[in-house]
């Protein structure tokens, strides 16, 4: 294996795909990056076995070849050498050699026939994006995705391919977020599959740029091709809650506000509530709503906004934090609360819009 | 409100659980307690006091009241053991349990009325409950407060159950002795015998001049006790820092079958708990004690903290098999299941529909065995198969 290679013509491919890379491997092999190399492109490979990078960029073949080297290192290389450099890069030995000005570093390498690739995923449905759209439903969403719950089945994103609509289901048990969007064509199957948080976080990564995204969903994996770069996931072999029940259909009770003037309103009140669990009590009255807080040191916040309300006194606690990243999310300057009392879930979205809905299960204070 | 306390007190606690681990002691006189010289009784069996011995008595003095009885030293980690079992009931109907000793304790069951029902029907489960899981005998007050309920549990020993309500609240205690009262030491003993005041009922009736005089400003409130009021709370022991269950087999258990059966059993027990006391349990503990006595612990932490039986069990499952792939031939004599990490529930569940399909399983399972006992309603992973059926019988013959 032999080529050059400008430096950023490098570099690029590289930060793209090292996100996947773990800082600790069950594998030593895992911590090393496959370069293939032939017909004038380089393609660099990246796994943790669950999420799987492949980058391809051109560059100045002087012999084919496979291997793989150390990927953060490589990376550290490459940041530290002067821009614009012409870089070489040469199998020799059981090293891969990199030359560029008058550097000259030799990296330990692995055979690349013991690097785990995720070859052919028996697509068995494609499905065409919009990018601006897939982008969209992860950002108001991928916040409420577990992490490391032992029920594994939520350590991820549901994706839901449903006739003409894909939907983007998040929880964590005790809030969920749901997002949809319309395909541009209607799908041949309808399907739904996990895909694992750390996909989700990856994707959202790389999604960028106009146009269409063709993803393939196969048995056990989903597959995207995103510019230059191929993104394969793993998905979740488990069954997701049956989302929909969870999700109240018409609270009896709903407020709106200024989403700002509510958002800041629950901040201010946040830095007195208790740290870890982070209650805070909701009190309405007709155009009145007060938020208020206490901590074990027995201090106190309280705070009234005005607000468009013409239901009954009602009192609720919830996790502050669970309210402002859906609030957060929300688009637009009014945000609409629906309640039905303290012992059930409110539903939040933008007055008017089913697009983005944010369910939050209250607290007992 | 009006209280429902119980007072348990388990029937010549370490001489029963020797006769319980050496039958042929049955209907023998018993005495528990130091062999050497200067020892005293621990324990007396039924059989033993009919000769006047009892506990705290010098063992010389005890042998001669009664030469045939036959002495066994303590041993205390036993009864320690038979106690935590004895205790791990107790919690199953409310988590205010104040443990006075080994084989004593007071329960304020006013919370769990409306759950598990009347306090008189908790009570005689809590006794069948003891009998079935250990094959001891336990004693049980019923009253309005702690006095009242330690009173009523010594009125009808051994295997008893007794009540005092306002019905029969003078009947019962006017009669009483007055050095059954608590906080008449000996030096006030003689002091009140020598006003005249023997008995609860004379005391209640005792002219405040006097009263003063015999117990200072402690007066009204010795007044008060000898009318049966007694404000003092039941203490829980502490914040539960944590929940488990354990039990040693009657025979060492190698397969993994049965061992799961157990553990599934153990984990049933522990979630009852964690619900009863209204916590969410952040890690699961597992002991395995192996036929050689080694004994293991392994851990996982559990996120988010849960109540919910199914997750706790699939947690300790994958714990054991983890143990049993390190050590697959050997036998395990004890198992126990703990969970810790407690934290209060709040924080509502969005798939309390789902997990409620487990929680609400939990719940009826819970409820049916408050009401009908233990072992009416199982699961089925814990019903024998036909294979372990024929193992047994194949071993039997």
């Amino acid at each position: 294996m032999k080529l050059t290679v400008e430096r950023e013509k490098l570099l690029a491919p590289l930060q793209a795909v090292i996100g996947v890379v773990e800082r600790r491997q069950t594998m030593p092999i895992l911590a090393n990056v496959l370069l293939a190399v032939r017909d004038g492109r380089l393609l660099i490979t990246a796994t943790d076995l669950e999420v799987e990078l492949v980058a391809a960029t051109e560059v100045s073949v002087q012999q084919a070849g496979d291997i793989t080297v150390p990927g953060r290192k490589l990376l550290d290389i490459l940041r530290a050498l002067p821009e614009k450099l012409a870089v070489a890069l040469s199998a020799e030995g059981d090293k891969v050699v990199i030359k560029a000005g008058r550097s000259r570093f030799s990296l330990s390498t692995l055979p690349a026939t013991d690097f785990p690739v995720i070859e052919d995923i028996n697509a068995q449905q494609k499905v065409r994006v919009v990018r601006k759209e897939l982008r969209r439903l992860l950002d108001k969403t991928h916040f409420s995705m577990a992490q490391q719950d032992v029920r594994y089945y939520l350590n991820g994103m549901l994706m839901e391919i449903d006739g003409k609509a894909l939907r983007a289901v998040a929880t964590d048990g005790h809030r969920l977020a749901i997002c949809e969007t319309e395909l541009p064509a209607k799908a041949a199957a309808s399907q739904q599959v996990i895909v694992p948080r750390k996909g989700v976080l990856e994707l959202q990564r790389i999604l960028e740029g106009e146009g269409e995204v063709e993803l393939a969903i196969g048995t056990n994996h989903v597959r995207a091709q995103i510019g230059d770069i191929r993104f394969t996931s793993k998905l979740i072999d488990g069954r997701f809650p049956e989302y929909g029940r969870v999700i109240p259909p018409t609270p009896p009770h709903a407020v709106k506000a200024d989403r700002d003037v509510l958002r800041q309103a629950l901040q201010r009140t946040a830095i007195l509530s208790n740290e870890k669990y982070r209650g805070i009590r909701i009190t309405l009255r007709t155009n009145v709503m007060t938020v208020q807080a206490h901590n074990p040191e027995q201090e106190e916040a309280e705070e009234e906004i005005e607000v468009n309300y013409a239901g009954a006194d009602l009192e609720v606690g919830f996790n502050v934090n669970y309210l402002l990243d859906a609030l957060s999310a929300i688009d637009g300057a009014e945000v609409e609360v629906g309640l039905t009392d303290g012992n059930s879930s409110c539903l939040i979205r933008s007055p008017g819009s089913a697009a983005a809905r944010y369910v939050v299960m209250p607290m007992r204070l | 409100m009006t209280r429902a306390i119980l007072h348990v007190d388990m029937d010549a606690f370490y001489a029963s659980v020797e006769t319980l681990d050496d039958p042929g002691l049955a209907g023998k006189p018993v005495i528990v307690g130091g062999t050497t010289g200067r020892g005293v009784v621990a324990a007396a069996n039924y059989e033993v006091r009919k000769f006047g011995v009892h506990s705290a008595m010098p063992m010389g003095e005890a042998l001669r009241r009664c030469p045939q009885a036959i002495c066994i030293r303590p041993r205390m980690s036993r009864y320690q053991e038979l106690s935590r079992q004895v205790f791990e009931i107790f919690h199953e109907y409310t988590p205010v349990v104040e443990g006075l000793s080994l084989d004593e304790a007071f329960l304020d069951v006013t919370a769990s009325l409306r759950l598990l029902g009347p306090a008189e029907g908790m009570a005689l489960r809590i006794k069948r409950d003891i009998r079935r899981h250990t094959g001891l005998t336990a004693s049980v007050g019923l009253s309005q407060n702690k006095l009242l309920a330690k009173i009523a549990s010594d009125l009808n020993k051994p295997d008893g159950f007794c009540r005092i309500g306002a019905d029969n609240l003078r009947a019962v205690i006017d009669p009483l002795p007055i050095q059954r009262l608590f906080g008449v030491g000996p030096k006030t003993l003689v002091r009140v015998q020598a006003a005249g005041i023997r008995s609860f009922g004379d005391l209640r009736q005792a002219s405040d001049e006097t009263v003063w005089r015999l117990f200072g400003k402690e007066g009204a409130t010795m007044r008060a006790r000898a009318a049966g009021i007694d404000d003092r709370p039941v203490i829980a022991e502490r914040d539960e820092k944590s929940i488990s269950a354990e039990e040693t087999f009657a025979q060492d258990i190698r397969s993994q079958t049965q061992l799961l059966a157990h553990l599934t059993q153990l984990v049933d027990r522990t979630g009852a708990r964690v619900r009863a006391a209204h916590l969410m349990a952040g890690v699961v503990t597992l002991k395995i004690r192996r036929s050689d006595f080694a004994t293991f612990t392994r851990q996982q932490t559990i996120e988010p903290a849960t109540h919910d039986t199914a997750t706790i069990l699939s947690v300790a499952k994958g714990l054991l098999q983890g143990w049993r792939a390190e050590y697959p031939d050997w036998s395990v004599r004890l198992l126990g299941v703990g969970v810790s990490h407690l934290n209060p529930a709040t924080q509502g569940d969005l798939f309390a529909g789902e997990t409620i399909k487990n929680a609400r399983q939990d719940a009826a399972v819970d409820q049916i065995r408050q009401r009908f006992g233990a072992k009416v309603i199982v699961r089925g992973g814990l019903l024998p198969t036909p294979a372990a059926d024929t193992k047994a019988r194949r071993g039997r013959a």
